[in-house]
Order: structure tokens, then sequence, then C-alpha cells
């Protein structure tokens, strides 16, 4: 029977009304999503900012570590710093654990020159299967916006960059009336390998 | 802390919803004083908007409509809910949801804009289920147009593509362009099965509108259109305020006054958030108030008089709970890129299961193929599995563009026993108790279902679809109907083929409460005709007053 696969798209169904009693408590702790006045006050503030004074050790990572961190994982030369000082501030509000996880992590990508995201996700959770959560909340941030279940950044996601040749994020739609009769791109089936074991995943209800 | 003035007006009207607003407005244009009392607050299409950017979890489509205190809702379909408390051996499939607010539920309607079959009205004569309705399509046609006028309705020219339900007007506005991801399906369907896809009516602008613009495709039209495209209940508000109605937030109606007699409805009293205390005379009244909420408010104002609640001598106030209950699946094509998520949320259906003589044995459906952007679903799902940099964009691609979701509508059917009372155990800030439903499947509808999936494995197969994931059990459609249901005797039936109660001759309900059958096509068209319906009936009796 299909609902006994764990393969792609992994309980899909959460998403759906009965999935619902899943993950309660997590829910609850969503109900207050509203970042008001997100922006440039919030992008502003730097890491040291954030940091409590005895957190400003030598070897704690600090925002900039993250971006290092953050443009080897998503094979990318270039990604926005305000973004990552942002996404960063709210992954170690969020979890404070994080400042010293990223800081081992960034110490690790330091030890040799890793060819790829997939090269260092490896040799990372290998390292430690702590990294495999440090990872997901790097790639969650960057690609959904997303820290901690709050929205840092919305339309600025990269899950829109990549796709911004076929679909718009809802409500920023410019592609006019009935732009959606033209044919899409073809997308190839990927052949590329996960760099992390996978993990349950839990759409959040309804 | 009662009110010293006390609120008067030709018609009492409450709920603010499609329902309480277009009979507002069409009372307001005939130079007839109304008053509307809207339980929830009132608050502009920007701030959901907002409210829906900064969401984490973009498919709870109450999310951006936070309940106030005083007027709460579902906020969403989880059982147990901190609201809507449903019990029984299928409770989880009456977890519905809906909006307590100026303007109603369909802030996050998707705009479909069904007409109910001919059959849909005769279901006990024709197939010898459930109830017939206490008027026949016939009687409410011309209050269907009236309804896609007044919405802005578009769907597909009748001579080319027949929906079933007998037209005497073309539709105020060509149909939708469908999506390629919509062209290609229906190809399909088309090339490889003898079923049919059809364009799907929807209230949403074809052409500028009602001074609202065209649809622009920013598939969102669940949980909130971002530029007032599709119609919803706001646009008629603003029409009846225009015309002079009276719209009262915030006003939680708990009680219906009635004369000596308890033949008239004199007044109905609500609290303000304060729970100061206001009672509004009218000369009729009508409750508007969503199919939940509606019979909630008739059981609460039970009194000495009316031990069971008002309108409610048959027994039926809270009964006869239906729904669309939902089949829905998942999955990832092995066919070309569709890209799902290109245009409005909702624009085809294969209608051929609505009707047919199969519905003496078990109910009738509808499938959408759905037109929902699945790139933030992709995001997490390729996360989740452990892809990163590259890969992980590569997945993105793949897993957005090939995803597919369809999803029914199947018929429910009127059983006493599927019920809502007022809750013993939860009330709110006002001391108002929350409503309960006790909800157990008809077996006519758990047949539909099954008749559904069957079908769903053969659709996957032609997709050469893998990785189907089913939705557990079954959800709710939040169509919900029946609770104040419409008959020809007073004995078993709440309200006559007028929406008048049965008890009461000057108290009318608009809702789909008063639906006899649930049919298969959204309800929110068929609520709009049976209120403009109203509407006209207390025109006709205030004039000649």
């Amino acid at each position: 029977m299909a609902a006994e696969r764990y393969s792609f798209p992994v309980d899909v169904h959460h998403s759906s009304p009965n999935g619902m009693r899943m993950n309660r408590m997590l829910r609850m702790s969503r109900r207050d999503v509203l970042l008001a006045g997100m922006g440039a006050a919030v992008v502003s503030v730097t890491a040291h900012a954030a940091e409590p004074p005895e957190a400003s050790a030598p070897g704690v990572a600090d925002a900039a570590q993250f971006l290092t961190l953050s443009l080897r994982l998503t094979d990318r030369e270039t990604l926005s710093p305000a973004i990552g000082n942002a996404l960063y501030a709210r992954i170690v509000q969020a979890v404070p654990e994080r400042k010293e996880q990223i800081s081992r992590l960034h110490a690790l990508l330091q030890q040799k020159h890793f060819e790829s995201a997939q090269a260092l996700a490896k040799a990372a959770e290998q390292a430690d299967p702590v990294f495999k959560n440090v990872i997901h909340d790097i790639m969650t941030g960057w690609y959904r916006g997303v820290a901690a279940q709050k929205v840092v950044v919305y339309r600025s996601a990269l899950m829109f960059d990549i796709t911004k040749d076929a679909v718009y994020p809802k409500t920023y739609a410019t592609g006019g009336p009935f732009y959606w009769t033209s044919k899409p791109p073809e997308v190839p089936l990927p052949t590329g390998e996960p760099g992390l074991s996978p993990s349950k995943f839990v759409v959040e209800p309804t | 802390m009662s009110s010293e003035q006390t609120l008067s007006a030709d018609v009492v009207i409450v709920g603010s919803g499609v329902a309480g607003s277009s009979i507002a407005n069409e009372l307001a244009r005939a130079g007839i004083s109304v008053i509307v009392l809207e339980a929830g607050p009132r608050v502009d299409r920007q701030h959901f908007v907002e409210n829906f950017r900064n969401l984490e979890n973009k498919p709870s489509y109450q999310g951006p409509f936070p309940a106030v205190p005083w007027a709460r809702h579902p906020p969403n379909q989880m059982t147990p809910n901190e609201y809507l408390h449903t019990t029984g051996p299928d409770a989880e499939a009456y977890q519905q949801v809906y909006l307590r607010m100026m303007g109603g539920t369909t802030w996050h309607w998707a705009g479909c804009a069904w007409r109910y079959l001919p059959s849909d009205f005769e279901l006990r004569s024709r197939y010898g289920q459930g109830r017939d309705w206490a008027l026949k399509y016939d009687d409410l046609e011309p209050f269907y147009y009236q309804a896609e006028v007044m919405m802005g309705v578009c769907g597909p020219d009748p001579a080319k593509e027949d929906l079933g339900s007998p037209r005497k007007q073309p539709y105020p506005m060509d149909a939708l362009p469908i999506s390629y991801a919509a062209q290609q399906f229906r190809k399909l369907i088309s090339e490889k099965t003898p079923l049919r896809v059809v364009h799907e009516p929807q209230a949403r602008n074809t052409r500028p509108y009602d001074n609202r613009p065209t649809c622009e495709g920013h598939n969102n039209c669940m949980p909130i259109c971002p530029i007032g495209a599709m119609y919803n209940g706001s646009y008629s508000v603003y029409h009846a305020e225009a015309a002079g109605a009276q719209f009262v937030p915030n006003a939680v109606v708990y009680k219906i006054e009635r004369d000596d007699a308890n033949k008239r409805v004199t007044a109905v009293h609500y609290f303000d958030p304060d729970k100061g205390s206001h009672r509004v005379t009218g000369k009729y009244f009508v409750i508007a108030a969503h199919c939940i909420e509606t019979a909630k408010l008739l059981l609460v104002s039970a009194d000495d008089k009316s031990p069971d609640g008002v309108a409610n001598s048959s027994g039926h106030v809270g009964r006869n709970m239906m729904d669309h209950t939902g089949v829905q699946v998942t999955f990832i094509s092995g066919d070309e890129a569709l890209w799902p998520g290109r245009g409005p949320l909702e624009t085809n259906v294969i209608d051929n299961f609505r009707d047919g003589d199969w519905r003496s044995e078990r109910g009738a459906y509808l499938v959408h193929m759905v037109d929902d952007n699945q790139v933030d679903l992709a995001t997490s799902l390729a996360i989740s599995k452990g892809y990163v940099g590259k890969e992980l964009e590569e997945q993105i691609r793949y897993l957005a563009s090939h995803t597919v979701r369809l999803f029914s509508h199947n018929e429910g059917l009127a059983d006493p026993e599927n019920r809502l009372t007022l809750s013993k155990t939860y009330k709110d800030i006002l001391g108002i108790p929350h409503p309960e439903v006790y909800y157990k499947l008809p077996e006519y509808t758990v047949k539909s279902c099954d008749h559904t999936r069957g079908l769903f494995k053969d659709l996957i197969g032609l997709m050469h679809g893998r990785d189907e994931q089913w939705t557990p059990g079954y959800f709710p459609q939040d169509h919900p109907a029946g609770s104040t249901i419409m008959g020809v005797d007073p004995k078993d039936s709440v309200v006559d083929g007028e929406c008048r109660t049965h008890d009461h001759e000057n108290l009318f309900i608009a809702s789909s409460s008063v639906f006899s059958s649930v049919g298969t096509g959204n309800i929110t068209l068929t609520v709009a005709a049976l209120a403009l319906r109203v509407a006209d009936t207390l025109k006709k009796e205030l004039t000649h007053a």
C-alpha cells in the first residue's frame, strides 16, 4: 500500500486536514508567526549585536562564518549578506546551541577543501550527527526563507529564484492575465545524490 | 450594561457573509432599512495579504485570519479543536473551518461557483436517497443568474460545454483560460478515458468587472486573493453600505426574542466585546450566520417558550449535518513537467460523476486537479530527503514541476443522527457555548469515496505516477450544510421552500444550513441564490405591506 511507503513524498498527507493531529505542540508554538515590521530593522541586526556579552569569545560563530558556510552549502558564489545576517540572528536566537555548532561546522569547512555542498554535508554528518540539523536550518533558511518557524524573507527565498522561469511566489505574479496558458520549461529527472541521510518529513497542518 | 438606545430597522440580518450582505444590498437598494450584525471584526484585505506573506505554514488557510476572542472560529482542521468540537466515529471528517468576520468565509474560498444540478434538488424522488428540497431547480434558476451577475462569474458557453444546469442566460464573463497543466490533464482524460474535464465556473474576473481587476494568476485564491479579482462577501458589504445598509461589527447575537404567541420574532440581542447587551428590533429577521453558527444561535436562544431552541418545534435544528467529504492523493507524475501553480487554484473539474442512476446506491462526486504552486512543499521535501546545494536545487525544480494533487467532493446525505449541539464543556468569553458536532459518515458517502479512490488509482497509472501519498481517512471540505434543513413538512424540517422558518413567520434563514441535499458543486453560489430569493420575498412583503 502506498500509505506504508516512506520514499518521497513522505507524509505529504500531513499537509491535509487529518494529518493535523500530528505534531500538535509544534503547531501551537507556531500560532504566532507574524513578523510585523520585518525588513530593514531586522536585517540590520548583526550577529554581534544579537550576542550576549559572554558569547563573544574567540571561536564562537558569527554571521560571517554563517555566510561562508552558506555559500558552500548552496554551491553558490554569492548570497545576500543582509539575508544571511537576518537568518543567522533568528537561528541562534531560537536555538542558542546553534552558535557553537555553526562555529564548529565552519571549522570543519576550513580543515580541507570541500568541492561541493554534498561533500561537506557528508563529511559533516559523519563528524557529528548534530550537523545534519544545522545544515537543515541553513538550507531551510536560504531556500524557504524560514528560520525557526518564522518567515525571515518571503519573496527573496532561493526556492523562488530557482523556479522563476516557471512560477511566481504566491501573491506576487507579474506575468499578466492568462500567462498560465503558455508552456512552462521542461525539467529533466535529477540524478544527483543527497548529501545527508533522509529525515522524517512532517508538513504542518492546514 | 444594556444599551439605552434600541436599534431598529425593517430587516435585521445576522451575519455579513455572502448571504447576509447580498440580502442587505438588495433590500437597501429597494429603499428598505437594514441593519446587519456581524459577530467578528472588520478587517481590510491588505492585512490578510500581509499576514499570509508572513505566515510560515502557507497552506494553513485559516492562518491569515486570526479570530477575535468574542467571535472565535475554528483555528484549523485539527481534531481535537479549540472551538468546533467534533465527536463520533468520523469526527475528523467534520472538522470544518470558517471565518467570523465582516465579509464571511468567502475571504478564503477558491471562487468555485457551481449551480446545483436539477437532480440535486430531487434526490429522494429520483433516487430514493436522502431528501428532496421544498423547491425545484427552476425556482432557483433566475436567482442563480442574479447571483452570478452579483459575483461576476466566468464560465463556459453551454453550447460548447454543458455543465448540466440549464441556463437561460450566458455566464456574465467568458470562461477562464485554463493553465498549461490543466490543458495537458484535460487532453489526457479526453484521449485515454471516457471522462471529460470541464472549465470550472468561477467568481473570478476574466475581464474588469464591478470595479475589480482581471485575474492575474497570483495562485492565492485560498487564502486571500491579493487584488480582488475574485469576488468575496466584502464586496457585497461595500455595495450594501453604499446603498444605505448599516453594518455593525463585533456584534455577537446571542438571543432571538419572540412575541407572546411565539409566532413572530420581535428582536435580537447582541453582546459587544465588553459584554454590553444591545437589543435590535425589526419587522423581519434573517439569520445568515453560516451553517454552524446559525444552528448554534437558534439553540442558544432556547427559553421557556421554545425549550429546544428557536424555530425548533421539529427537533431538527442542528440535525442532518452534511458536507462534501474529500478523498485526496498527491503523487509525482512521470510525464512532462506540468508546473502546477500557474494561474488560479481551482479551474478544472472531472464532472462525469456528478449524476447518474447509481446515485440510488452511492453518492455523487466531482474531481479537482489542483493547480497549486508546489515550490514550498517541494523545497521542504527535498531538504528532508537530505539534498543540499546544486542537487537540492535540481530536486526542487523537479518536484515542483511534477507534483500532482487530485481531490474530490463526495456527496453527503442528510441523517438526523449527525447532529450539532451546544458544548456542555466549552464556552467563549461571553459565556456562549461552543458548537459540538457528532458525525458518522453515511454509507452512501463511503461508497462514493471508494469509487473515487478507484478512479484516482487509474489516473495515477495514466500519468505514470509514483510515490503516491493518500490522505488517510476522510477529510472535510468546509462545505457544511443541513443544520436547519428545508422541507414541506414542519414536523421534520426547519424552513419551508422560501427559507422561512415553519415556526416564526417573520424569521428567515439564508445559509447552506437550509440545504436538503448537498450535491457535489461548491455550495456558495447556491447559498447566494437562496439569499437573493429571500431578499426577493422580503421586498415583496415589505413593499406590499
